[in-house]
């Protein structure tokens, strides 16, 4: 048995020590695994589940992934912080002006946020001209900003390629002439490693052919030759503090304000409902884009706008302030601009949301505003290669939302239904959107607009039903593992008992059976007139009374025995040598009920108090019948050892007879003991010891002889 | 056998010895696996500005990072990508309560929004020190205010138009923000100043602030295409000195209009006098106390501190000036 504790305890150990080598194992192969590209790897856009958007509006098509916000440090991560010497280069184009955009490298922790991540990032910036590179730290240190001639233009491509190689670092962008401006530091003290990605900076770009490979000190001298790159150094002061030539950071915005001059007539959204509703009305608004795909929208501080048919003169990017001069319609909600002439006025930082609820949003005063809004998930669909459309709840509100983008299948099925979703996107209440069925839907910009704020709430009835069946296993291991520690506790015990009554068996009685052979043979040598045969007489009956006792306590302490025999037998043997050797004590022992597996410390418990309560009355009643009885019933079982001896005073001190030990006794087991006697009127000790309820036993014999191998016992002891 | 108190244990709770060895050696090796990755950590302190990545904040971030670096702290810095994002904002400080960051350094965007978020900062005993604005809850030991000398700024202003149009001139006052404490005390300084110390300046028209440069460059083209008779225009803001710059440079009376603005943004159009002067704050000197006074309140060691910070007049004559350049100075980095 204790070997089988022991295994056990070892299992357990070992599970727990495997765990460890698992978890561990599999993080060292992940990082050996993932320590270098295994080789020059074209990274794929369109998956965009493989993607994680850190604010912008990332759209893919035709092999380009494309930002379509003039956002402050829009990022799109991939790979693997594992990452540590490698390349990664990329066609890139940059979509406005006084912005840039590139590529980053050896990323990692990385938010929303301007320069929220730890990394390098390498690319072109039109308002200086400049190949740049430099180090973000949540804070942007810059060390190389190489004029690249003749310029940056925006709209046109440039390939970008940047490499890491120990903490030495080689950026290169090459026109589309041909013309390579290339650059190297070397940063003592670089991060070392982290994946990749695309980021721009106050500006949308596109990137395409994105390629990551495995890097080199003859990858790095091909980029810059056989010398060593120089000591980083970052700027001290923003771009434009510089005396001179501060021109070129002036330039490109002195150029546009060239060709800037609004319309100053210019109304404002909301004043457009103010208008003729019977004539067509041409009329000039400002406005941020805040949604370029299906529709435009645009938004000044006023109000949204919608602009299904436009004719702009350039590519919008949400964040864009733009002036669109076109035909005013009203409609019983909202107002759109039908034949816009749009003319792009600046670039900007797109306007944050406002944050509604659905009751707000409903009264349609947030028609065509960018908005964000949290709903309930109860439905969602996806519409072929339309995008996705969800069905939200919120309070006495039901809304749509919308969304085009394609290749987001995975986001799509990780949307689990009754989730509660915050959303950020246009709010529209044209039924050519809501069908009528909801007082408004929110256009949005990309998939990445959702956030997923809590799953679904526990409490459903599949999860319900798992909890309880959970708990009852939980419940059923507690109490399994509760009954095992208790089994091994006691097996230890009578193990040790057995081994004192082998020990005892093997001195004392052996003692007492050699001392009374010595005195057998010291009364044969006095023969029978000796003086002393007296006190030899009672010293042999002293030596054998003792040696009666040891063997009783000697098969009292053996449990084999008592698994043999069973509580019953085991009694009637305990009485039956007690009244041996001439006495005239007439023993009963009888069990009625239903017999059922009694727990091994409940069966030894009353065995001994058996013990007891023959004893004394053997001792001391001088009785003519002892009657055993033992009665099985649904909740325990009794034992009553009654007389017919002479009794005695029963008193509140219980100071004799061995009764305090047999009350303690049965207490040990949450047994009831009592005690009726009198003087002349004999004695009965009763115990009514609980038994656990049958089913669990069963169970428990089940479980038993499925874990141990072992037969279940049904007799005495379990 | 591991050095273990549990191990030593001949009885373990009343289990038997070989399972309470088996469960300490399992509980050592958790353990140990899990204090692999345990180390001291540093306390971090949130310093969320605006915005990030300008002239006026990123010294901020230069200020507050030199003190960090010598009390044993660390810096989280990070700010909505748009000055005008509150929301954002907020986000940022409950991601810092939620961290479990040592305390919070904020320029709250509107002052009103704030009050909640700072309040259970202050709730959870989370330091705060709030910057450029006062948000109406009193200091103590775990709130402070740092805040550039906006009444001093309005003077600065004031003074500087009264000087370019000799005492006499109408102008017109842009980027009128009444949601932000700070603007409002700039504005009703000018205005106190202008009238006591130049009466004989009028001002002509006042226009609100809005969030974007572009926004409040339509302001200023239609008061500048209105007919009205302006000498010189004083932005409160940022938004609305560019705005009202590029409207000048459209209009092209930037030579004819004076602009005098308030926090530091374009550099150059000083340089060449488009933009006569500007308001700056000193960012860099507000960091590095903002992080003082944290570096108090965690110890335990700050009272309650309301700090005015002087700013700075920037004109062509001083853009290069030691002065102006510390407080330009963006290196947040440590110097060797």
């Amino acid at each position: 048995m204790t070997q089988a504790v022991r295994r056990i305890s070892l299992a357990v150990a070992c599970l727990a020590a495997g765990a460890l080598l698992v978890a561990g194992g599999a993080r060292f192969w992940r990082s050996i695994g993932r320590h270098r590209p295994s080789g020059p790897q074209q990274v794929s856009l369109e998956k965009q589940d493989d993607w994680q958007a850190f604010g912008g509006t990332w759209q893919y098509a035709d092999g380009v992934m494309r930002n379509n916000s003039d956002e402050r440090g829009a990022k799109l991560m991939t790979g693997s912080t594992e990452l540590s010497d490698y390349s990664v280069e990329a066609d890139v184009l940059l979509l406005g002006q006084y912005g840039d955009a590139g590529l980053i490298i050896r990323a990692s922790d990385e938010e929303e946020g301007v320069d929220a991540y730890h990394g390098y990032m390498a690319g072109l910036r039109d308002l200086d001209n400049t190949l740049l590179l430099g180090r973000a730290d949540y804070g942007w240190r810059e060390y190389i900003a190489r004029t690249v001639l003749p310029r940056v233009y925006a709209q046109q491509w440039y390939h970008v390629k940047v490499l890491a190689v120990g903490c030495d670092f080689a950026i290169s962008a090459t026109a589309g002439n041909g013309a390579t401006t290339a650059a190297a530091i070397e940063d003592p003290g670089c991060i070392r490693s982290g994946r990749f990605g695309l980021k721009s900076y106050n500006t949308g770009a596109q990137w395409r052919n994105v390629e990551i490979r495995p890097a080199s000190q003859e990858d790095l001298q091909a980029m810059i030759g056989n010398v060593r790159p120089p000591i980083a150094v970052p700027v001290q002061f923003p771009t434009g503090v510089e005396p001179a030539p501060y021109d070129k950071y002036f330039e490109p915005i002195q150029r546009d304000l060239a060709e800037h001059r609004t319309d100053v007539s210019a109304q404002p959204i909301s004043s457009l409902r103010l208008l003729s509703p019977n004539a067509t009305t041409t009329v000039t608004v400002h406005g941020a884009v805040t949604l370029t795909s299906p529709v435009l929208f645009i938004q000044d501080s006023t109000g949204g706008l919608a602009i299904p048919s436009s004719h702009p003169h350039a590519p919008l990017l949400i964040g864009d302030e733009i002036e669109a001069k076109g035909d005013a319609e009203l409609n019983d909600f909202s107002s759109q601009l039908h034949n816009a002439d749009v003319r792009l006025l600046w670039s900007h930082t797109p306007v944050p949301p406002v944050a509604v609820t659905a009751s707000q949003a409903a009264t349609g005063s947030f028609d065509a505003e960018y908005v964000e809004i949290e709903g309930r998930l109860v439905d969602k669909r996806q519409d072929g290669d339309r995008g996705i459309v969800l069905m939200l709840s919120e309070g006495s509100q039901d809304f749509l939302a919308l969304a085009t983008q394609t290749g987001t299948a995975t986001q799509f099925q990780h949307l689990k239904v009754r989730s509660r979703l915050r959303l950020r996107g246009i709010c529209v209440v044209d039924s050519h959107y809501t069908h009528d069925l909801t007082p408004f839907a929110i256009f949005l910009p990309s998939f990445n607009d959702i956030e997923v704020m809590a799953g679904p709430p526990w409490w459903s009835a599949g999860h319900i039903i798992a909890l309880v069946m959970g708990t009852l296993v939980l419940i059923l291991i507690g109490l399994t593992c509760y009954i095992l520690i208790e089994r091994w506790r006691m097996q230890a015990v009578l193990e040790e008992r057995e081994r004192l009554a082998h020990e005892m068996h093997d001195t004392l009685a052996q003692s007492f059976a050699g001392i009374g052979f010595q005195l057998e043979a010291i009364r044969d040598e006095l023969g029978e007139t000796a003086d002393i045969l007296p006190q030899i007489d009672l010293a042999q009956e002293m030596v054998h009374n003792s040696h009666q006792e040891a063997r009783r306590s000697i098969a009292a302490m053996r449990p084999d025995h008592l698994e043999a025999v069973g509580l019953a037998g085991a009694l009637r043997e305990a009485a039956a040598r007690m009244v041996a050797g001439g006495s005239t004590v007439v023993v009963r022992v009888n069990s009625s009920g239903s017999e059922r597996a009694i727990p091994l410390r409940v069966s030894d418990t009353l065995l001994r108090i058996g013990h007891e309560a023959i004893a004394n009355a053997v001792r001391h009643a001088h009785p003519a019948y002892i009657d055993v009885s033992l009665r099985f019933y649904s909740g325990g079982v009794e034992m009553i050892v009654a007389d017919d001896g002479s009794g005695f005073e029963l008193t509140d001190g219980l100071e004799g007879f061995g009764i305090r030990g047999m009350h303690k006794r049965a207490d040990s087991i949450g047994a009831r003991f009592t005690v009726r006697t009198a003087p002349g009127q004999g004695t009965a000790v009763q115990v009514a010891a609980p038994l656990p309820p049958s089913l669990l036993r069963s169970s428990w014999r089940r479980l038993r002889f499925g874990l141990l191998g072992r037969k279940p016992s049904y007799g005495h002891p379990l | 056998m591991l050095p273990c108190p549990i191990a030593k244990s001949t009885r373990f709770g009343g289990w038997h010895p070989p399972i309470a060895e088996g469960v300490a050696v399992a509980a050592a090796l958790l353990m140990a696996g899990a204090c692999a990755g345990c180390r001291q950590a540093r306390p971090v302190v949130a310093v969320i500005p605006r915005t990030c990545g300008t002239a006026l904040w990123e010294p901020e971030h230069a200020g507050a990072a030199s003190v960090a670096r010598t009390r044993g702290l660390d810096i989280y810095w990070n700010a909505p990508m748009s000055d005008d994002d509150i929301q954002t904002q907020i986000s940022l400080i409950e991601k810092s309560l939620d961290r479990g960051y040592a305390g919070i350094i904020v320029a709250p965007i509107e002052t009103l929004p704030m009050r909640t978020p700072i309040r259970r900062v202050l709730a959870r005993g989370v330091p705060a020190v709030v910057v450029d604005t006062e948000l109406g809850i009193p200091p103590g030991p775990l709130l402070s205010y740092v805040m550039s000398d906006e009444k001093a700024g309005g003077r600065m202003a004031a003074r500087r138009i009264g000087a370019l149009l000799g005492g006499h001139g109408d102008i017109a006052i842009m980027g009128i923000n009444p949601p932000m404490m700070s603007n409002t005390a700039r504005e009703r300084s000018f205005e106190d100043t202008l009238a006591k110390e130049f009466p004989g300046v009028h001002v002509a028209a006042r226009k609100f602030g809005l969030p974007s440069a572009p926004e409040e460059q339509q302001v200023a083209e239609q008061l500048l295409s209105s007919g009205e008779k302006i000498d010189a225009i004083v932005a409160l803001s940022l938004a609305s000195t560019r705005g009202a710059y590029y409207a000048l440079v459209e209009f092209d009376r930037e030579r004819v209009v004076k602009l005098v603005g308030f926090d530091q943004d374009l550099i150059p159009p000083i340089r060449t006098g488009g933009i006569d002067s500007v308001v700056i704050q000193n960012t860099f000197a507000i960091g590095r106390i903002a992080m003082d006074l944290m570096d108090g309140e965690i110890h335990g060691k700050s009272g309650a501190a309301e700090i005015l910070v002087q700013p700075v007049l920037m004109t062509r004559d001083n853009v290069d000036s030691p002065e102006v350049r510390q407080i330009l100075n963006l290196s947040w980095w440590p110097t060797q």
